[in-house]
């Protein structure tokens, strides 16, 4: 099992939220407003009268195979557009109850 | 959970609400009345007080000045005026407008009360008469008539008087100028001496014989009947056969041995002609009545006036056909011409509005999303004026007109963020929410400066508080609403109609459709969007070398600013109160020399009438009064004329039908009231005379001073200067000139000889003259007079007056002559005075100049006169009106400069951003001034208030572009950098909310019809400063933005990342505060070149 912590804008919500639909990725975690920067040109979000964008974050827990095709989905997210912004991490998860 | 996302979340309820909303305001709309100005009673309350027998100087002794001692710590109380004459005190009191005045009622009547025991004895009780707007007649109309003139008053008062008394709201019906039926007996003396009699013992037979009395009852077996005398005239012809006396010889004398009995109209009495003219030919031109209407407080004129004409059209089939009915004035026209007239400029104003969005949006859906935001914030308005037993009037739509071009803004705030959104890719739905999120909270601050120059407004006192309270209030909601609806409506509706962005699956279908889309050469985005990107370039470049050039640009600057203070400063731009409206009405006044008799006063009329004819074809109605009904009735006292008076009403073609202005006229009519020599004093006033005096326009000069013969003197020296001067017309004197009488000086001993006392001789007097009312005839319920004298023949000179008998008690007849002397005698005027000094006003009225020019030449003709010690002059009139208003309006623009500086201030958290901002407001004066010149226009209360709204509209195109500069500043932009990309990415939207409210202003300004003139000053202000200092806040404001920041201002984080040194990172890349702004320069400047190239 991998996780896969997707950060957006919150511009993207509707559409993250219908790939992991699509993708028949029902468990997630969701943190609605969250704060961030990109690492080379993304700007920051922080809901600041000089930065007024926020982002969200989603957490999924997908078996391995599945990950790459959640990857490759949030990538043609991301090339549609890629000033709103969205990135993918990938963690191993050790263990689940 | 935030209220746009509630509302984007939940579209029906939030549709719902607002078409709640509209129904309201529509429901509330069909409730408002129709009327000129917000209803406010005018402040005068007036107290009269009789002393029969008493002259004008006892009277200005004993009771004037008693009262006016007491009244004067009335609160409130702004002028005190009292007028005494012979018999009568009129006390006026004058109190800021707005006072209320039941409250104000109270005190005088307690403060009356505590003076009364001091007052002589003798005094009648002090009437307290306050003054009400709804006693101005709203409507007048004039009957003539041929054959039935004789008994037109009852057939009025019968049919027309009656019926219309029905009708809800009407206040008051009277007639003027209707033939009062009277029964004369006109005495022959000769015969009386003949007879030995006396008119008493003709009067008292006539009067003794026309009587019905109840007689007790007489019981009859088993009946009981009352018993009666019946004995009164059924006709006046009974009067002929009615037995005077019998002589000794047995002859009896009849009542026509003695006397002419005339069963007829008033001798004497109010003359009314009205004459109407179609094409310049006089189609009706008679004697006839007038019937003056007046409504009830609170009373819907325009209805009022509607029913009535609905039900004169049913009364006039059951009239006799001769007699002819004309409405010489008719209020609702005025007020509906007035109102459809702003009506009009607010659907110009919304379409001129609309027409901009759709030019700068080049999007249907968005322009229609925007402009759904105006009528929506319009009609909560209506909900608020019914709320506040308020009326349409020319007050509450101006204030729409002028609100039109600020409520789109928010929303074009709102929706231009959406649409940048929505272009990088979101959804509608999700654009709509967090673009919302991004700007609402600038969107209210920016609606915050705008009630803070508003609301200040409704804080106004006098007479320009009843004109802004209702336009503060009405702004300030409708205002507050567009800001409600841009957060709210706004983001909802874009989510469910603007269209998402072109989702392309593959590179080939992306291509074909940019491709189509370049076909299009016609679209918005191939036309004006790029004339748009060229105009944003080019500023953005100009800025760049403005930013180079910082000290000659500022004095650039501030050389236009100095330069366009030079016509203001050197009298080039008048200022005036109000501007006079053409309203297709003039009274005239006119004054023949003292003691005219009236059938002279006549003539004149007539030929008068005759010469506006010739030389004002355009006129319709003229309606001539002269003469009074009663000279000592209390209507005598507000109707103004006198047998040697005529005051004319002309009415004209509507404005837009004639080439000439009202004023063009009423100058052609003075040229030829001066040529009369019977006439002493004319003016011809085209002032609506509605609104309590608010239609006003002159200077008064005041003089005080106790002697009669020095100010009258001072006061005729000035009244031929002011003459000669070329921008004053009719210069009037307020005190009336001494007038003519003829007085009877009885030697009491010689009355005395004969048994006769002087107030038994005066009675007989007054019986052989003026007449002595022997009862009444009565018919159909009606009482007419019977009056017994002398025939005029015998009436009518010195020697008819000295030869006049009075019979003793003893039986003697004695000549007048012989008990006293009869002297001719000059009354002395009224006495006027105000704040308890004697005074007089001469008043000129401006002609071709404005007031404050008037008011300056006036000046300087009393500087150069020589004014006699103890003597003190002033200007008041409608100049100190002015004077006073443009004072409160400069405190008023101080206070509202704070409110808007702490607002702002409180938005940048910054002290010295708000100046920078500020410092647009100089250059609106620029373009205020320079509009004025233009247009020719001169300032007056409303374009002063025009100047108090700039404060607010233009200081906001500086906070949309400071607030996206710091924005940019923040982002880590260099600060010429940030400067040049907020100028060139602001740049629409500035353009777009000026264009907004400039346009919105428009039809004001431009508009002719009736009663537009009030509004002009303000719309050329508004539009004139608005254009110069948008254009030069584009400059002038990023420039000293430049100047007046240092170095990482913005960057606190910085300065308080420098206190962090213990830390010890040693980082070359980490670029520490100094450094900054030289680095980023250099970098971005590297960036632009090839850019450029």
């Amino acid at each position: 099992m991998k996780s896969v912590f997707i950060v957006y804008n919150q511009a993207n919500t509707e559409r993250v939220e219908y790939i992991l639909d699509a993708l028949n990725i029902r468990g997630f975690t969701y943190w609605e407003n969250v704060q961030g920067r990109g690492t080379k040109i993304g700007e920051p979000r922080r809901g600041t009268h000089t930065w007024p964008e926020m982002n969200s974050a989603i957490m999924t827990v997908v078996p391995d195979e599945k990950v790459p095709e959640l990857l490759e989905t949030v990538k043609k997210l991301d090339n549609r557009n890629r000033e709103v912004g969205v990135k993918a991490f990938v963690w191993n998860i050790e263990q689940m109850i | 959970m935030s209220i746009y996302k509630t509302a984007i979340q939940k579209p029906i309820t939030t549709g719902l609400i607002f078409v709640a909303v509209i129904v309201m305001g529509l429901f509330s709309l069909s409730r408002l009345p129709i009327d000129q100005f917000p209803e406010i009673d005018p402040p005068y309350v007036t107290i009269m007080t009789t002393y029969p027998g008493a002259n004008a100087s006892e009277i200005e002794t004993n009771i004037s000045k008693i009262l006016e001692n007491a009244l004067n710590s009335v609160d409130g109380l702004k002028n005190l005026f009292s007028t005494s004459k012979d018999n009568l005190s009129i006390v006026t009191l004058e109190f800021e407008w707005g006072v209320n005045i039941d409250d104000v009622m109270n005190d005088i009547r307690s403060y009356v009360d505590l003076v009364y025991d001091n007052l002589p004895d003798g005094v009648s009780r002090p009437m307290i008469i306050k003054l009400n707007s709804s006693a101005m007649p709203i409507m007048q109309l004039g009957f003539t008539a041929e054959e039935s003139y004789a008994g037109l008053d009852k057939i009025l008062e019968d049919n027309v008087v009656n019926t219309l008394n029905r009708i809800d709201g009407i206040g008051n019906i009277s007639l003027s100028g209707a033939p009062d039926r009277y029964v004369y007996v006109d005495l022959d003396p000769n015969q009386l001496d003949a007879y030995n009699l006396s008119v008493e013992v003709v009067g008292n037979a006539i009067a003794g014989n026309n009587l019905n009395l109840a007689s007790g009852t007489v019981k009859m077996g088993k009946e009981q009947y009352q018993l009666r005398v019946e004995s009164e005239y059924i006709e006046s012809s009974e009067i002929n056969n009615i037995v005077v006396t019998t002589t000794p010889d047995g002859k009896q004398v009849f009542v026509r041995d003695l006397a002419t009995v005339r069963d007829t109209i008033k001798d004497l009495s109010l003359d009314e002609r009205i004459s109407i003219l179609e094409d310049g030919q006089e189609v009706l031109g008679k004697e006839g009545v007038r019937l003056q209407i007046s409504k009830q407080t609170g009373a819907n004129t325009v209805e009022i006036c509607r029913k009535v004409n609905a039900e004169m059209e049913k009364i006039m089939k059951i009239l006799p056909p001769d007699i002819k009915c004309t409405v010489i004035r008719d209020g609702s026209i005025e007020i509906k011409n007035a109102i459809f007239g702003l009506a009009d400029s607010i659907f110009y104003a919304l379409l001129f509005v609309v027409l901009v969005v759709l030019v700068f949006l080049g999007n249907w859906r968005s322009t229609l999303i925007i402009s759904l935001t105006i009528p929506i914030s319009l009609i909560v308005s209506f909900i608020y004026l019914l709320m506040a037993d308020s009326s349409l009037n020319i007050v509450s739509l101006a204030s729409l007109t002028i609100a039109i071009g600020m409520v789109v803004d928010d929303a074009i705030v709102v929706l231009e963020n959406i649409t940048k959104h929505i272009e990088r890719g979101s959804s509608p739905r999700e654009a709509a929410i967090y673009a919302t999120n991004e700007v609402w909270v600038s969107v209210i601050a920016t609606t915050l400066v705008i009630v803070a120059v508003f609301v200040p407004l409704t804080m106004l006192t006098g007479m320009a508080g009843i004109m802004f309270k209702e336009l503060g209030w009405i702004v300030t909601i409708v205002v507050c609403t567009s800001t409600a609806t841009a957060i709210t409506l706004i983001p909802m509706l874009c989510s469910k109609m603007l269209k998402a962005n072109k989702f392309f699956v593959n590179k080939e279908e992306e291509k074909e459709y940019l491709a189509k889309q370049k076909k299009k050469i016609f679209s918005h985005k191939n036309t004006i969007g790029k004339l748009f990107d060229k105009i944003d370039l080019w500023y953005s470049k100009l800025l760049r070398v403005c930013l180079d050039h910082k000290l000659i640009t500022m004095l650039i600057a501030l050389a236009i600013f100095v330069v366009s203070l030079i016509p203001f400063t050197n009298g080039t731009i008048g200022t005036d109160f109000m501007q006079q409206q053409d309203n297709g009405n003039m009274s005239i006044k006119i004054e023949l020399q003292r003691g005219t008799r009236i059938e002279e006063t006549l003539k004149t009329a007539r030929r008068i009438e005759c010469r506006i004819h010739e030389l004002i074809p355009e006129t319709k109605v003229i309606s001539t009064s002269a003469g009074s009904n009663d000279e000592s009735s209390i209507s005598a006292l507000f109707s103004g004329t006198t047998n040697n008076k005529i005051n004319m009403t002309v009415r004209t073609s509507k404005k837009y039908e004639r080439k000439r202005t009202i004023f063009e006229m009423a100058e052609i009519i003075r040229e030829e009231l001066k040529s009369y020599p019977e006439i002493i004093n004319y003016s011809v006033s085209t002032s609506s005379g509605g609104g309590g005096g608010m239609g006003n326009n002159n200077v008064s000069v005041e003089i005080y001073g106790y002697d009669f013969d020095e100010t009258n003197i001072l006061a005729n020296e000035l009244k031929h200067k002011f003459k000669e001067l070329p921008s004053a017309r009719d210069v009037t004197i307020s005190r009336e000139e001494d007038r003519a009488e003829l007085q009877i000086v009885f030697d009491k001993e010689k009355l005395a000889r004969h048994g006769l006392s002087t107030s038994q001789a005066a009675m007989y007097v007054r019986y052989r003259v003026n007449g002595m009312t022997a009862g009444f005839l009565k018919e159909d319920g009606e009482e007419y007079d019977i009056v017994v004298r002398l025939k005029e023949e015998f009436r009518n000179s010195l020697t008819d007056i000295e030869e006049l008998t009075i019979m003793s008690p003893r039986g003697e007849k004695i000549k007048l002559s012989e008990l006293a002397e009869i002297s001719e005698y000059w009354c002395p005027p009224n006495i006027e005075r105000k704040n308890r000094q004697r005074y007089l006003t001469v008043s000129v009225t401006p002609y071709n100049a404005s007031l404050g020019d008037l008011a300056k030449d006036v000046q300087g003709v009393i500087d150069q006169t020589n004014i006699p010690l103890g003597i003190s002059t002033r200007l008041g009139g409608s100049y100190e009106t002015q004077q006073d208003t443009f004072k409160d309006m400069v405190t008023l623009a101080l206070l509202i400069m704070m409110l808007v500086y702490i607002v702002m201030a409180s938005q940048f958290e910054s002290f010295s951003k708000p100046f920078i901002i500020m410092m647009s407001i100089p250059f609106a004066i620029t373009g205020t001034i320079l509009a004025l010149l233009i247009t020719g226009t001169t300032l007056d209360m409303m374009g002063a208030l025009g100047l108090i709204l700039l404060i607010g509209i233009v200081v906001k195109n500086g906070i949309v572009l400071v607030d996206y500069i710091n924005l940019m500043r923040d982002r880590g932009y260099e600060l010429k950098e940030a400067i040049a990309l907020s100028g060139q990415s602001r740049l629409r939207p500035v353009l777009m909310t000026a264009f907004t409210t400039i346009l919105g202003m428009v039809p004001m300004a431009m508009s002719t019809s009736e009663g537009s003139e009030l509004w002009h000053g303000m719309g050329v202000v508004v539009i004139g400063g608005l254009t110069v200092s948008t254009f030069v806040t584009l400059i002038v404001v990023p420039v000293l933005y430049a100047i007046f920041s240092r170095k990482g201002e913005r960057d606190d984080q910085a300065k308080l990342r420098k206190t962090f040194v213990f830390m010890d990172i040693n980082n070359a890349d980490y670029e520490y505060l100094d450094k900054e702004e030289e680095n980023m320069e250099v970098v971005i400047n590297q960036n632009e070149e090839p850019k450029n190239d």
